[in-house]
């Protein structure tokens, strides 16, 4: 319905341009790539290109004003004019992308220079070879980034919910699932650290609790944290690190089947439920305002300073705090600048992603937006790394050494599908089917 | 001499009609038809953008005719929209008989109902938001009045599947709509049949079942046609104000374009085309029904 105008133009704009691939863009490309074109030669031809199309999740209003008011002008003074084009979801630049590889633009010629992404947009991106090419380590920024394999630090900027990013997406921003309670209403005594704990909670305070539906991201990562906690082997993120292929269908079922079982049982427990159905929110938008309203006492979503910036804005209640939820398993994660394969101005999409992992821009960014620093502080002067934690918004109601201690990675990006299209049948509709049967028909769509 | 004259004056006369509706036929036959074609060909597995091309291939059809859910949204759909229809036009009615009676304001209020036609459907969609929702006005209102402890406690009218936030946006919307396409047929057809019916002895429940309902009835016909079509299509209402699980088809669409899991537009797809097929279906036996009552009651 939404697309195939899309596509119907892409086909028609394939008939009047043909495949004329772009030679200049093909040699620059792959001049960059090898190494023998330094930086000097980037950044001229970004100020020969002149703009730089960069396609991000709008839905931010802080960071859309930082991107106008920040990056523009440090962009304007390396020659380069940001087009910063806001999307209601990230999704929408991939199929541009793809629509347009798809229809014979190549190097050179798609519309999209820039995407802020991660985990499954990736991955597909990756998966359709639809990527500029492994050019994070060759940034001068790159010395911000830990690249040491026998690091274990390092693991956030080599996999992306367990793709291998193999340098084709440069890590911006850092992430952690945490959540936040208003004090006002649940005293310190019941604010719960566990699931069980949570359950217990919610038998005495019916419905004041619900999390973001899956398949949205922030849903996906709940469900993905009460997977982990409920692990039969008792080995939380661990099992969950490696593809389908290499775990198979029946045994990622064997591990998924207590936490879903879990969620199952909350179900009744949960928003407007009353021992039904209850009502999940369709974003974080619709969470916060549950959480504003008191509708419900608590709110987890990917947020490292959420409440602090939260607070701030007036998004959150006044006496909303953070508190360590699950114990031992708060995702976290990072977020990505990608270049698409066919980018019309490669130059200028290296030259913003490079500043957008320059100390200052970090720097700035955390300080105005909240957004946690995607390059690692072990890396820098120790004047940046005082710098970084000046700018911090910081925390409330818990030490920033807890929220380190109490971290999991993601879940592998072929896993997420299963488990969202398991927790799509089993929770959300119903099904009586046994979760092995789901999950095997799961994984089998997902090969076809 | 006259013959050659008159043959060429009628080829003129083809060439202007041809070349006054190419412009619609270019734009039905590309934009929409093109559209049509491409989305029922993806709906049998073409899609080679995505890597998959299984041409001609009915089982995104048939996995989706065969889940429970499907019919449970399609219900739903069919509910949300026949329901809005019927009050919306009941009320429509009604207002267009009071226009046409003269009173105080009257042309004050002949501006006034019109204006939900020139304010979007999105702009209802927040008005309700703003107004209904358990954290909307009447329940903070009704909170800081004593009357409920918090906001939550508020009756839940949005996000029910009941759908009364919906019908309520759809009503909003549409009751200026079939107003206007009632009230210019009764200005048309004037008041002298109706007196006539009155001086002969009918009662007014005779003279409106029996003389305005029949000639208002292409009126009737024509504006709950669009407005039931649209109701069946419609997005954002019931995004916004439905109530999760099962949704309606057009959302139900929307989540399987928007999945990260690209082969699953397929099956996206397999449902535009069947809330297509089944609003086709259902309009066009509207229609039909429509068209036997106009020829037995002797019109065409």
């Amino acid at each position: 319905m939404r697309s195939t105008p899309k596509y119907l133009a892409a086909a028609l704009v394939m008939y009047g341009t043909a495949a004329f691939a772009d030679e200049q863009a093909q040699q620059f490309r792959d001049a960059f790539l090898d190494g023998s074109a330094g930086w000097d030669t980037v950044q001229a031809r970004a100020k020969e290109e002149g703009t730089v199309n960069l396609y991000y999740w709008g839905g931010n209003d802080v960071l859309n004003v930082w991107m106008d008011r920040v990056v523009a002008p440090a962009l304007e003074a390396e020659g380069v004019k940001l087009n910063p084009v806001r999307i209601t979801s990230t999704k929408d630049a991939i199929d541009l992308v793809l629509a347009e590889k798809n229809s014979g633009k190549g190097v050179g010629e798609g519309s999209v220079d820039a995407i802020w992404l991660n985990g499954e947009n990736f991955a597909t991106l990756k998966r359709q070879d639809a990527l500029f090419g492994s050019f994070a380590q060759l940034l001068p920024n790159a010395v911000n980034i830990e690249w040491d394999q026998s690091d274990s630090r390092s693991l956030l900027n080599f996999r992306d919910f367990g793709v291998e990013t193999e340098g084709k997406e440069m890590p911006w921003s850092g992430e952690q699932y945490v959540c936040a309670v208003n004090a006002a209403r649940v005293e310190a005594g019941d604010v719960p650290s566990t699931f069980e704990e949570l359950r217990a909670y919610l038998e005495k305070n019916p419905g004041k609790f619900t999390y973001i539906k899956p398949p949205h991201y922030l849903g996906n990562t709940f469900v993905q944290a009460a997977i982990y906690a409920h692990n039969p082997d008792g080995n939380g993120a661990e099992a969950f690190q490696a593809s389908l292929d290499e775990i198979g269908a029946a045994e990622l079922a064997r591990l998924i089947t207590p936490g879903l079982e879990y969620l199952k049982e909350l179900e009744p427990l949960l928003l407007d439920a009353n021992g039904g159905k209850p009502r999940y929110p369709e974003d974080n938008a619709a969470l916060d305002g549950l959480f504003l309203n008191g509708e419900v006492n608590f709110n987890c979503k990917f947020g490292l300073y959420a409440v602090a910036t939260g607070l701030a804005t007036g998004t959150y209640p006044e006496q909303a705090q953070e508190f360590i939820f699950p114990k031992g398993n708060m995702i976290k994660n990072k977020n990505y600048l990608a270049i698409p394969a066919n980018a019309p101005n490669p130059a200028a999409a290296l030259v913003l992603v490079n500043y957008m992992t320059s100390v200052d821009s970090q720097v700035s960014k955390l300080k105005n937006v909240g957004m946690p620093a995607g390059i690692d502080p072990w890396k820098l002067s120790d004047e940046d790394v005082a710098a970084l934690a000046e700018a911090s918004p910081g925390h409330v109601g818990v030490d920033p050494a807890e929220l380190d201690a109490n971290t999991a990675p993601d879940t592998n990006a072929t896993l997420v599908d299963v488990i969202e299209a398991t927790w799509l049948d089993y929770i959300e509709r119903g099904s009586d089917a046994p979760i092995a049967d789901i999950v095997a028909r799961a994984a089998e769509n997902l090969n076809k | 001499m006259t013959q050659a004259r008159h043959d060429t004056m009628r080829r003129r006369e083809r060439l202007r009609v041809i070349l006054q509706l190419t412009p619609i036929l270019a734009v039905l036959f590309v934009l929409f038809g093109g559209a049509l074609v491409l989305a029922v060909l993806q709906s049998l597995g073409f899609a080679p953008w995505f890597g998959v091309n299984t041409f001609p291939d009915f089982s995104y059809f048939g996995a989706l005719w065969s889940s429970t859910s499907f019919w449970w949204s399609l219900g739903l759909t069919l509910y949300y929209a026949t329901v809005s229809t019927v009050i919306a036009l009941v009320l429509a009615v009604l207002l267009a008989l009071a226009l046409i009676k003269a009173f105080p304001g009257k042309t004050f209020y002949k501006y006034l109902y019109k204006l939900p036609l020139m304010i979007p459907y999105t702009v209802g969609i927040a008005l309700a938001v703003l107004m209904l929702s358990n954290g909307g006005m009447l329940s903070r209102l009704a909170a800081f009045a004593g009357l409920i402890d918090d906001p939550g406690q508020f009756p839940q009218i949005l996000k029910t599947h009941y759908g009364w936030g919906i019908i309520a946006v759809y009503v909003w919307k549409q009751v200026p709509f079939i107003t206007l396409a009632v009230y210019a047929v009764l200005l048309g057809i004037g008041r002298e049949t109706e007196e006539a019916a009155a001086i002969l002895g009918a009662d007014r429940k005779t003279i409106f079942f029996r003389v305005t309902l029949p000639q208002i009835l292409p009126g009737i016909v024509s504006s709950t046609l669009i407005c039931f079509a649209f109701n069946v299509g419609a997005f954002e209402a019931p995004f916004i104000l439905g109530g999760g699980f099962p949704d309606t088809l057009p959302v139900v669409a929307w989540r399987y374009f928007n999945d990260a899991d690209y082969t699953l537009q397929l099956q996206g797809m397999a449902t535009v085309v069947s809330i297509g097929l089944v609003s086709g279906v259902i309009l066009f036996a509207y229609l039909a029904a429509y068209r036997r009552y106009e020829m037995n009651m002797g019109r065409n």
